[in-house]
């Protein structure tokens, strides 16, 4: 038998790096993470305590007047997740399964509520999303497109992530469903991030940046257009009702367009230098020889292959059916929805003869999955409880915002609209309980109900502080990339930009198109 | 179903001699410790003529009534039957077309503990009860708003609204059941706007103690301190990069 050779501390990296390139032994499994900083390390030590201490105090605050004690025994429990879920005293999974024990015992949800939550289509389309990314992955056609994608544009990390940021402005208003454009992009995404050495178990801040920078694109890109998500036509058709004022679509696109875009031009900018600095040896690709490595890759890869002509048939097939979601009920007199799209996709990879993929050779992360579930079952309880109704409603309460400038009013609606994804992760259920406290607010204070109606309903997409605050988030996460608290400290900035720039807008582009009056103006 | 419909026919067959209008009609239960609670209800009458009106009550019978106002020569009188009761209203020849009645009647048990059937499982721990409450409109003039206010025994708190019906539809604003504090005390309002005949509105609260009891505290306070005390290592960064144990 040969001894294996012995390797140098270089060679050994360069293989470990044409081997994440090579993605053959790339998993989503749970892998232990790098050796964590002091900071981490005490944050497992103390989070465990403090999760405990937060539920408790929560449990026993007296009860609210409009709080049910099932809802405050919710909102107890999901504060202790959330303390897990950012410090880590238990791998995010196992919080999540605790949590489910959690809602049973103070019975807060019935069994069946929370074990149906595994079964919810989020979960399907992570599901089937990692089928359809294995097959991109065996057949070579994510490694084709990502060394594509690096060649063309990428040559250094920030103009790599400039790239996924413009991709993410076209997609936006072609693919509404968010879910759909997060498994899009996600197996780009793992190979972009392994030519610049981030993998699960070793991430760095080219990963998260990218990860996180993604994320971003596909929350906030979604408020670009009215028809962006479900919950924007549901805002419309409440300014309408409830204001009888109505948003037009290019209404809409003039003001949430620019506040989208310069947002994530902004947030390039500010992940890789403030956030999460991208040092410059990292700013190359991390193999030996950078781009001449990343050239031969690509010239090895020779013309498409057959299976990945067949891969990018079945994946341009699901893709058209996202797209098309719309003339579904036309065409074939059914909607097949996004998760079912990907299933039909999912159902021809894994054909015998036919297909791509055996399912052995699908990479299904099913902790990941048990994350989202568990964390689904405590977003729902605290909607179905009405403990993320009543927060929300307190977050209002507690402002007075009578013959203040119009000014205040408009930042505290804002801010509260923008922040409050943190209570709920339905973003449905967010605008049904803000929007009409916006509207009746605006005509109790005097201003036009679409002053600030319209600036708040461009925050309902803005749901990117925590991995459960929306359907991305949940498959994003999956890449094990980032951290929880990674994903709340990019997310907090995000949502600061965002106001900030609203209050920016407020002065100027609202002013001047005519949706606002003079910031300082006070209502007679 | 079908004794529901056959209810709302005859209340039908038994007010079609009076067109009215509705405007509000709101009822406050007050619950006592014990389960028992009086109630208080006020029907706001729009183009009333003379003739008789079957008022629904919602509630199976309406002992120890009393009619506090209504106008002159009208006579409200308590009846049920089939575990339904309703108020029989007479109205004078000069009744005015715009009135308020009020009436009130004791609740006995309105806020019980299920007893599961025999050879069943109990459905909710020692200590909860429960406060149903279902109203049809049986009489063929429509119910601008109708609302029930329960205020709860001091020191107890709704756990969950078991069932709220209809589903809030998407141009209303409002819950169909609502909790609030009233007079110190939490309350449940079941509230529905335009009902016409034969529309229901219900709902079912779990009622428990207010008071929570200190056993979670005394099992996850020592686990918390026992977690600190085993797992000190955690912090020491030698033994966390020896261990890998991070997720």
């Amino acid at each position: 038998m040969n001894a294996p050779p012995i390797l140098t501390p270089d060679e050994q990296r360069d293989r470990r790096l044409v081997e994440l390139l090579g993605m053959d032994r790339m998993t989503l499994s749970s892998r232990p993470r790098d050796v964590q900083s002091a900071t981490d390390r005490w944050m497992r030590y103390l989070g465990f305590p403090g999760g405990i201490a937060l539920f408790l105090l929560v449990l026993y605050l007296p009860p609210g007047a409009g709080l049910s004690a099932s809802a405050q025994a919710g909102a107890a429990c999901f504060a202790l997740a959330l303390v897990w879920w950012v410090t880590e005293p238990f791998p995010t999974y196992v919080t999540s399964l605790v949590l489910m024990f959690l809602l049973l015992v103070t019975r807060v949800a019935t069994d069946k509520t929370i074990m149906y939550v595994l079964g919810m289509d989020v979960i399907w389309l992570n599901l089937l999303a990692f089928i359809l990314s294995s097959m991109l992955v065996k057949v070579r056609l994510a490694k084709r497109m990502a060394l594509w994608l690096i060649l063309r544009f990428g040559k250094t990390a920030p103009r790599a992530l400039l790239a996924f940021v413009i991709l993410h402005m076209l997609l936006a208003p072609l693919i509404p469903a968010t879910a759909a454009r997060a498994v899009m992009v996600l197996p780009l995404m793992v190979v972009v991030a392994a030519i610049y050495g981030a993998s699960e178990a070793h991430n760095n801040n080219v990963g998260r940046n990218l990860m996180l920078l993604n994320l971003g694109c596909i929350s906030v890109l979604s408020s670009m257009t009215m028809t962006g998500s479900a919950a924007n036509l549901i805002a419309v058709g409440l300014m309408q009702t409830m204001a009888d004022q109505r948003v037009y679509y290019m209404d809409w696109v003039r003001v949430g367009t620019p506040l989208a875009v310069i947002t994530m031009l902004l947030m390039w900018w500010i992940g890789q230098k403030l956030i999460f600095p991208v040092p410059p040896e990292q700013r190359q690709p991390q193999l030996a020889g950078g781009l001449d490595l990343v050239r031969n890759q690509y010239a090895e890869l020779g013309p498409l292959s057959r299976d990945e002509k067949k891969a990018l048939a079945i994946f341009g097939g699901v893709l058209a059916l996202w797209m098309t979601d719309v003339f579904h009920m036309q065409w074939f007199g059914v909607e097949i929805s996004a998760p079912f799209a990907a299933l039909l996709g999912a159902v021809i990879v894994l054909m015998p003869r036919w297909g791509l993929l055996q399912w052995s050779e699908a990479e299904i992360p099913w902790h990941l999955l048990i994350f989202s579930a568990g964390a689904y079952a405590g977003g729902l309880a605290l909607d179905d409880t009405g403990a993320a109704a009543w927060g929300v409603k307190m977050l209002f309460g507690s402002f007075d915002l009578k013959s203040v400038p119009f000014g205040v009013a408009f930042t505290v609606v804002v801010a509260v609209m923008m922040y409050s994804h943190l209570l709920t992760t339905s973003k449905t259920v967010r605008t049904l309980i803000m929007l009409p406290i916006i509207i009746t607010l605006a005509k109790a204070l005097g201003w036009s109900p679409i002053s600030l109606a319209l600036p708040a309903a461009l925050c309902i997409d803005w749901v990117v502080g925590l991995p459960i605050s929306g359907k991305p988030n949940v498959i994003l996460f999956s890449t094990n990339q980032y951290s929880v608290g990674d994903n709340f400290r990019y997310g907090m900035v995000t949502c600061t930009v965002g106001v900030l720039l609203q209050i920016v807008f407020a002065f100027t582009w609202y002013r001047w198109i005519g949706l606002t009056p003079d910031f300082f103006a006070v209502a007679p | 179903m079908k004794r529901l419909a056959i209810v709302i026919a005859l209340f039908a067959l038994g007010s079609s001699a009076l067109a009215v209008d509705l405007k509000r009609y709101e009822t406050r239960l007050d619950v006592g410790a014990d389960g028992s609670g009086r109630a208080q209800a006020t029907v706001e009458v729009r183009k009333a003529a003379p003739g008789r009106l079957k008022l629904p009550t919602g509630f199976a019978a309406l002992p120890d009534f009393a009619a506090d106002e209504a106008p002159a020569g009208a006579m409200m009188t308590p009846r049920s039957a089939d575990g339904t009761a309703w108020i029989e209203l007479t109205l004078p020849e000069g009744v005015p077309a715009e009135f308020t009645l009020r009436f009130g009647f004791a609740t006995p048990g309105v806020l019980a503990a299920p007893r599961p059937e025999k050879g069943q499982k109990p459905t909710l721990p020692e200590g909860s009860r429960v406060l149903r409450h279902t109203f049809v409109n049986t009489q063929d003039a429509s119910i601008g708003r109708y609302a029930l206010v329960a205020r709860l025994p001091s020191g107890e708190i709704v756990h969950r609204i078991q069932e709220q019906s209809p589903a809030v539809k998407r141009k209303e604003f409002t819950p169909r059941v609502e909790l609030d504090r009233l007079d110190g005390q939490q309350s449940a309002t079941l509230q529905l706007s335009g009902l016409r005949q034969g529309d229901r509105t219900a709902m079912s609260i779990e009622v428990v103690p207010a008071r929570r009891s200190p056993a979670w505290a005394l099992m996850l306070l020592p686990l918390a301190l026992a977690w600190l005390w085993q797992f000190k290592d955690l912090a020491r960064p030698s033994a966390a990069a020896a261990k890998g144990d991070a997720t």
